[in-house]
């Protein structure tokens, strides 16, 4: 029995806009323990990334966590003061970008980057700073490490100032690494190479892992759980293997079959989710994917359904599948 | 690197000295015709003797040869002869540069280091009062004409504190009758007002402009990196983001620099300081027509040499400049 | 598409989903502009000035009883409210008040002339460079850098010593040098624009270039215009007022804000008042250009608040 390393408990982030409060995060409760990679998945708009710069207390304003909690260990990361936060992050929780081109700093040399951390949380002396910081670019794969650490990020590839960036959270090791979208401004072919960086550092360091991706297939190859995420709530948890082959929830089930497959039948037509996505100041009553749902009842569009176990392994929120029916038969 | 950036930026002012020298050129020369200076003042002069003295002038050649004279002049550091007394405008332009160059930098170094701490809190508080208060002195300041500025000052700082028995800033010149240059305070004291007057509308441009700078640098993904990363407010604002906020301002500054000399001439004849800027507007009444193009022409050159400075000063700051 | 379906026994309710009403970019721009009050305030008094360039003849029968050129050597430097002049007599006797109102004419006529020359032959030379890039480009931009290198208060000594100003050569002299920066602007708003596609999208349906400049590269560059014309403009208030201070542009005794400034300093002491009127006008006049420019850019484009 691993030790539960971050406990998000019905946290809710709001954004006060000119239109009215968009309820970008409304009450997600999850958990992660040590050591373990969690995937969160969801499309644009789902939650998925402001839940992640919620646990950081990055959210930018006018966006403010209104409710719940975060908790690293017993440390309740909603209360403690900015000074004590600026201590948690980059030192104890880590994370990167989806764009690392306009994620590194120009001006600054990227080995001075990654050593900074090192630096200020860890008051590293300069010097054993930047030996660290460039024993770790080696070990993310950048050959060279020692030449390239002088350089600048605009003589970076792609890939390469994603490794970087890797590199930059990992300085310190901290206990959780958290990645949004990490792959996607990148090249397929690079794409595959920094999933496998991604987990290979998990394997090595034990660093537990938040993959957030709006792409399955990057969740299947790397997350041993997944939350899937809509409008703001989660709608589905449960271990990768068994929400892919059994989804507990009508969103994953018509997000994975809207997958084109290659095997299917050319004049198939593809299976697209009718609807738009919701809007996130006036949410449907009720269950929020009501109006797309192919399984709705009458009670969908009138109670919001809580995260209950489904299945054996799963949690799902869905009053369908709570009462017993099963999506796939 | 960096070498070949310069070199390439050195080249790149080639066409323009041609454009401007061009240009200057053409607009005394083709529009005032081929002038005599002193003509109108002699009813005796026969036609022979004028061609004689266009001839003797030059006057009579193809234009593109008259241009190439002028140009290969400038080359040499020549900038033509007074219309009045014929004496080289190359000598006026040495004597009067240095004051022109104490003031001018000076305003410049001023509303630079006033602007980036003004700049940087108009960011960092944006929407409040002291943001809305900042603003609406740098809009005002930009409205104020220089020149009724700087007779303002004098009313109040000079004339008026004298009147009252009180100590007082000096109305204008470079030093005080008398002493020869060598006392530092006594310069620095002349230079108090012309140098407030002259950086003041563009510490006004300045600021807000290292206010929108910042706003633009603090919303970018490498701020939010560093602030992952857990640094401190103050690292992120003053490490981070001012390093990069202040790249555009030397571009700006660059920019300003024909403005900034422009308005040098206007505070130099308020203050009577003795520049090229007064010289050029003493000749102006005078209607010595050849001494105002070449010191126009020298000017523009000067602000040419400028601009090539704040391109280093760029390659310095960017490194994305210098590695390309 | 999967069909929402209802399950047997259930009657599944209609899902109601509601849209917020859209409005057009140029609405939305006026509503913000309408919205900043000191914007409106800004635009009202420069409306303010407009009007009293082009009433003062009016406005100066029905308030001063004078004209700006009467001149009454027995009453010279009057102080304000003495004998009939509301604002005082200048160094000749002609009342300071009617003066004020004709330099209106010339600041608000100057500056208006000069914005449109400015703006039109800015507009067209940045639009085409813009459009066609390359040599064009290239050519035309070079140009503009070396007019924007000489010091513009220079230059226009020079052309004012040749060519001997009236209102309307002084307000192209002026421009002959703004269109520059105004070309600069509007090239690099096309560079922007140009790329997007629906301007890939209509060339490819056939459209000529001409058309494609006019309809559709230039309304979406109009808004770089309207807010550079208003802050063109208190630049131009601000440097043919210099000009005239100088003795080097409008020259008495036709009045202009900037010329009943020249002598000031040999009576600024005794009549204070007297280089204090210009100066606010000046500077009202120019801070209202400014204010409404930066009212009509922050309404075009609220992100850099």
């Amino acid at each position: 029995m691993t030790e539960t390393l971050l406990e998000v408990r019905d946290l809710k982030t709001q954004f006060a806009t000119r239109d009215g409060v968009v309820k970008a995060v409304d009450g997600v409760s999850f958990e992660l323990e040590a050591g373990e990679t969690l995937g969160i998945v969801g499309e644009s708009g789902s939650g998925k990334s402001v839940t992640a710069l919620s646990i950081m207390r990055l959210v930018p304003p006018p966006g403010r966590i209104v409710g719940g909690h975060v908790k690293l260990k017993d440390r309740d990361l909603t209360t403690i003061s900015e000074g004590e936060m600026q201590e948690v992050r980059g030192e104890s929780i880590a994370m990167i970008f989806q764009d690392p081109m306009t994620s590194l700093n120009p001006v600054f040399r990227v080995g001075w980057q990654v050593a900074e951390p090192l630096i200020v949380h860890d008051e590293k002396k300069r010097q054993s700073a930047m030996g660290q910081a460039t024993a770790m670019l080696g070990k993310v794969g950048i050959p060279h490490p020692g030449q390239r650490s002088k350089d600048y990020p605009h003589q970076f590839s792609g890939g390469m100032r994603q490794r970087a960036m890797i590199a930059m959270g990992l300085t310190t090791m901290p206990e959780v690494l958290i990645a949004d979208e990490p792959t996607t401004a990148l090249d397929v072919t690079i794409q595959a190479q920094i999933l496998d960086l991604l987990d290979q550092v998990n394997r090595e360091f034990g660093t537990a892992t938040i993959l957030i991706t709006h792409n399955l297939g990057v969740v299947a190859g790397m997350c041993e759980r997944v939350i899937v995420m809509y409008a703001g709530r989660i709608v589905e948890s449960g271990p990768t293997a068994d929400v892919f082959a059994h989804p507990r929830h009508p969103y994953t089930w018509s997000l994975l079959r809207s997958i084109p497959r290659l095997d299917a039948d050319r004049h198939e037509p593809l299976q697209a989710i009718s609807g738009i996505p919701p809007d996130l100041i006036e949410l449907p009553s009720g269950c929020a994917f009501h109006p797309r749902c192919t399984f709705r009842v009458d009670r969908c569009s009138r109670d919001v359904p809580h995260l209950e176990r489904v299945g054996e392994t799963q949690m799902a929120a869905c009053w369908v599948t709570q009462g017993g029916r099963d999506l796939n038969a | 690197m960096l070498a070949k950036y310069l070199l390439r930026r050195v080249l790149a002012t080639v066409p323009v000295v041609i454009g401007v020298t061009l240009i200057t050129f053409l607009i005394m020369h083709v529009t005032a015709g081929s002038y005599i200076p002193g003509v109108d003042l002699n009813p005796a002069l026969k036609p022979e003797d004028i061609e004689a003295i266009k001839r003797y002038l030059g006057l009579d050649r193809p234009l593109y040869l008259q241009y190439l004279t002028w140009l290969g002049g400038i080359v040499h550091g020549d900038f033509g002869r007074s219309m009045i007394d014929g004496s080289p405008v190359s000598s006026h332009i040495l004597d009067r540069l240095p004051a022109t160059l104490e003031l001018t930098i000076t305003a410049i170094l001023l509303g630079v280091l006033i602007s980036i701490p003004l700049g940087v809190t108009g960011a960092l508080r944006r929407g409040s009062k002291i943001d809305h208060a900042l603003t609406a002195m740098s809009v005002a300041g930009f409205a104020v004409p220089a020149f009724w500025f700087g007779l303002m000052l004098i009313l109040v700082f000079s004339v008026f504190l004298e009147s009252k028995g009180l100590p007082f800033l000096p109305s204008g010149g470079v030093m005080t009758p008398g002493t020869n240059g060598g006392d530092l305070l006594d310069r620095l004291v002349h230079l108090i007002l012309p140098a407030t007057v002259l950086s003041f509308v563009y510490l006004s441009i300045w600021s807000r402009f290292t206010r929108s700078s910042m706003l633009e640098v603090l919303s970018q993904d490498y701020v939010r990196t560093a602030r992952a990363k857990g640094m401190s407010e103050r690292r992120v604002v003053y490490l981070h983001a001012l390093r990069n906020a202040v790249i555009p301002l030397v571009t700006l500054v660059g920019l300003e620099l024909p403005a900034l000399v422009s308005g040098g001439l206007v505070v130099e004849v308020v203050f009577s300081w003795p520049g090229i800027g007064k010289l050029l507007y003493e000749r102006a009444l005078q209607t010595d027509y050849t001494t105002v193009l070449g010191i126009t022409t020298f000017a523009a050159l000067l602000v040419v040499l400028g601009n090539l400075l704040a391109d280093v000063l760029y390659a310095i700051l960017d490194p994305r400049i210098r590695y390309s | 598409m999967i069909s929402p379906l209802p399950l047997e026994g259930e009657i599944a309710p209609e899902p109601v989903v509601r849209a917020r009403q859209s409005r057009s970019y140029w609405e939305e721009s006026r509503e913000r502009l309408l919205n900043n009050r000191f914007g409106v305030a800004a635009g009202l008094v420069l409306v303010f000035f407009v009007v009293v360039a082009l009433l003062a003849p009016v406005l100066s029968a029905l308030f001063t009883h004078t004209d700006s050129r009467t001149i009454d050597l027995a009453n010279t430097f009057a102080p304000p409210l003495q004998g009939g002049h509301i604002l005082g007599t200048d160094e000749l006797g002609r009342d300071e008040l009617t003066r004020l109102l004709f330099g209106a004419q010339v600041s608000m006529g100057i500056g208006f002339l000069s914005v449109v020359v400015a703006l039109t032959v800015g507009a067209t030379v940045g639009l085409v460079a813009g459009y066609y890039g390359g040599i064009i480009d290239g050519v035309l931009m070079r140009f503009v850098d070396m007019i924007l290198a000489i010091p513009a208060i220079f230059l226009f000594i020079l052309m004012a010593l040749l060519f001997k100003p009236n209102t309307v050569t002084l307000a192209l002299i002026i421009a002959s040098v703004g269109w520059g920066s105004i070309a600069r602007l509007v090239r690099g708003e096309v560079l922007s624009v140009r790329t997007r596609d629906f301007m890939v999208a209509t060339k490819a349906l056939g459209a000529s270039d001409a058309r494609l400049i006019v309809r559709h590269l230039l309304p979406n560059v109009l808004h770089v215009l309207i807010v550079y014309g208003s802050l063109y403009l208190a630049q131009v208030v601000l440097i043919e007022a210099s000009l005239d201070f100088l003795g080097l542009g409008i020259t008495p005794p036709t009045p202009s804000w900037g010329n009943m400034l020249t002598n000031s300093d040999t009576y600024f002491f005794h009549s204070s008042w007297l280089v204090i009127w210009p100066g606010v006008t000046i500077f009202l006049s120019v801070l209202a250009a400014n204010l409404f420019g930066n009212a009509l850019r922050d309404a075009f484009d609220p992100r850099l608040r």
